[in-house]
């Protein structure tokens, strides 16, 4: 099992979030979570990356045979983990080339692989940035710093699609952008997808699932998984809302 | 020992106790400090300080003149060594360099900007035992870089210093302050500017645990002046900066920047005030601040805009990041408008570094560490680019990384 998560429940400030949830991720397989504000999405997205502002209550999570919680933030980055944010975090005065420069041989450093040199990463960054529509004179800008939401969401795909991860979390990639940019964010998703790597994406709307075809899509509700199954899940939402599975 | 015992004792080394006029000022200063008795309570200047160490210091003062250097270099740029506070007289074309006089301290202690209450500039009047004059003349371009070095164990440098700079000139000055051992050196640097000249002023601090610096300097801006000063405090000992700004004629601008590093259990204690004296007058003061351990700072901003200086721009900034629970930092921006056609603004922000920008950066591969100097360096990025001297840039940027190196 490439992710495995098993009973997992999680609380923050006294507030119990995650309530006994399990999930199976194989490799090569795009899972799709739908779920009511407040169910615990993003605090699920936020555990397996690592914030270290919950309370792990129970449970536990295998990932590529590791014991994720023997991982910190950054090891679970190096071991093929990403998360594309909700909010991407605004940071003035850190520019992103050498930024992302720096993440992409901290990675390679942890599997024993050659680090890129500067005029090969500028090569790769060009040409990435130029699939997802990325002006090059953004990547002279600092991180997320006056982008717009388009473009911060538009940022997280090109970080993911340089880091090449083998678990990429898109929490609610979709929210803020227009139909153009979902198109362009959606493409580089799927150029991404191969029969190695896994993708766990969260949403509200069936219309992100329109463009990236989830083999498996799963409803929370309360912090627990309710129903498992497949697309035509989306459209029942999409129909009848969530009431129905609270 | 008290102040009055000290100075009675050290008479025969400090400048001018032979005149009648200078005096008569200094028993002033004495009775102030035997009535006052450093209350802290009214007194901003000794708010967060240990007192201990500057009023029971032993006096001790060598003369070292025959030491300093100038040279005369190609570019039009002079390096200095002054020991001790002193630096030899030198004269050509474009600058003189003179040992202060009894004229000048006259002038420097009518200045009406520096709180009178202000115990450590009256010690340097009091104790003063060092000093010089650098005139640039007119429309000159020049760089000075000052080396201020201080030799010997106990000593203490009480030093006055005069830069004028003539109409049309144009002076680049680069003092450094990197004193290893167990001394104290309190400086006043008083600058004139004349009418459309201009000075660009860096100060690198970084001296021992064992020495202590009080710095502080007062500028005076005449029309079409701009003097901007640019701090940098790496010292591991205890450093204030007061530096005070008059823009006395129309079209004048300061600009006062500072950042401070500070780590185990050091101070500064930091000040900065303009006085808007005249219209269409600009000002900026911006204080930096990274402390980490148990480290604590002061930095108390003010802009004060005569009812005559119309047209005013002044702005004032505050930012601090404290690197662990025990370091404090408080700042105190004040604003005081008479004229009614003014853009001004003052604002002062102190936190731990952002969590969700550690975490963002870390969810992208970075250690914790990683994470943490870099963040340490956007923080001072805008104010470390905007360097235009390469030397400085290149001097700045080391100590920075040896900064960041003990951070963990």
């Amino acid at each position: 099992m490439f992710l495995e998560i098993k009973d997992l429940s999680v609380k923050i400030e006294n507030k119990n979030i995650l309530n006994g949830l399990n999930l199976n991720i194989n490799k090569g397989e795009v899972h799709a979570i739908m779920g009511p504000n407040g169910c615990g999405k993003s605090t699920l997205a936020n555990v397996l990356a690592g914030k270290e502002d919950y309370e792990i209550l129970n449970g536990k999570i295998n990932f590529k045979d590791n014991d994720l919680f023997d991982l910190n933030i950054e090891e679970r980055a190096q071991e093929g983990m990403f998360l594309a944010f909700q909010y991407p975090v605004e940071i003035p005065g850190v520019n992103i080339t050498p930024f992302l420069h720096s993440a992409i041989n901290s990675k390679r450093k942890r599997i024993n692989e050659e680090e890129i040199d500067n005029l090969s990463f500028a090569k790769l960054l060009k040409s990435k940035a130029s699939d997802l529509g990325i002006n090059i004179d953004m990547l002279k800008r600092s991180v997320n710093t006056g982008f717009s939401g388009g473009e911060k969401k538009r940022y997280e795909i090109l970080q993911m699609s340089i880091l090449n991860p083998d678990l990429a979390i898109l929490d609610e990639t979709d929210s803020g952008l227009d139909i153009d940019a979902l198109k362009i964010v959606t493409e580089g998703v799927n150029k991404l997808k191969t029969k190695n790597n896994s993708f766990l994406i969260i949403t509200h709307y069936q219309k992100l699932l329109d463009y990236i075809k989830p083999d498996h899509v799963h409803v929370m509700v309360n912090g627990s998984i309710v129903k498992s199954g497949g697309s035509e899940i989306a459209a029942e939402i999409e129909k009848d809302g969530f009431q129905k599975f609270q | 020992m008290n102040i009055q015992d000290n100075y009675q004792k050290n008479k025969k080394n400090i400048f001018f106790s032979d005149n009648k006029d200078i005096q008569s000022h200094r028993d002033k200063l004495i009775n102030i400090f035997e009535t006052d008795r450093f209350d802290r309570k009214n007194n901003e200047s000794l708010k967060n300080i240990n007192l201990k160490k500057f009023i029971d210091f032993k006096y001790k003062y060598l003369v070292s003149a025959e030491t300093s250097v100038i040279n005369n270099n190609q570019d039009n740029s002079y390096s200095i060594v002054s020991v001790n506070g002193q630096c030899s007289s030198f004269k050509d074309d474009k600058i003189e360099i003179t040992k202060i006089l009894d004229k000048d301290y006259n002038d420097f202690s009518k200045n009406n900007t520096i709180e009178k209450n202000d115990h450590f500039v009256n010690l340097n009047s009091l104790f003063l035992n060092s000093g010089f004059k650098i005139v640039i003349k007119k429309n000159n371009n020049i760089k000075i870089k000052i080396s201020n070095i201080v030799t010997d164990d106990n000593l203490t440098i009480f030093q006055k210093n005069n830069y004028i700079c003539e109409e049309g000139s144009s002076l680049n000055l680069i003092e450094e302050y990197e004193n290893k051992n167990n001394s104290t050196s309190n400086i006043l640097n008083v600058i004139n500017l004349e009418n459309n000249s201009q000075l660009n002023h860096f100060l690198i601090q970084d001296n021992s645990s064992n020495h202590n610096l009080i710095i502080t300097s007062h500028s005076s801006c005449k029309k079409d002046s701009n003097y901007t000063q640019k701090v940098y405090n790496f010292s591991e000992g205890y450093v204030r900066n007061f530096h005070y700004s008059e823009l006395i004629e129309a079209n004048s601008e300061a600009d006062l920047q500072g950042i401070f590093f500070l780590k185990d259990n050091n101070t500064s204690n930091n000040k900065t005030f303009v006085k808007h004296l005249a219209e269409d007058c600009k000002s900026n003061q911006v204080y930096k601040g990274i402390l980490n351990d148990r480290s604590k700072a002061t930095y108390f901003s003010n802009t004060h805009v005569d009812q005559v200086a119309q047209k005013t721009e002044g702005y004032q900034l505050s930012k601090g990041i404290l690197l662990s629970d025990n370091a404090s930092y408080f700042s105190k921006p004040e604003l005081k408008i008479y004229a009614d056609d003014v853009k001004c603004s003052h604002g002062s922000t102190i936190g731990p570094i952002d969590e969700n920008a550690i975490f963002y950066l870390r969810s992208r591969g970075m250690s914790k560490i990683a994470a943490t100097k870099i963040l340490i360096s956007s923080f001072i990025n805008e104010e470390l680019s905007s360097i235009d001297n390469e030397q400085m840039s290149e001097i700045i940027q080391k100590k920075l990384v040896r900064y960041l190196s003990k951070v963990k």
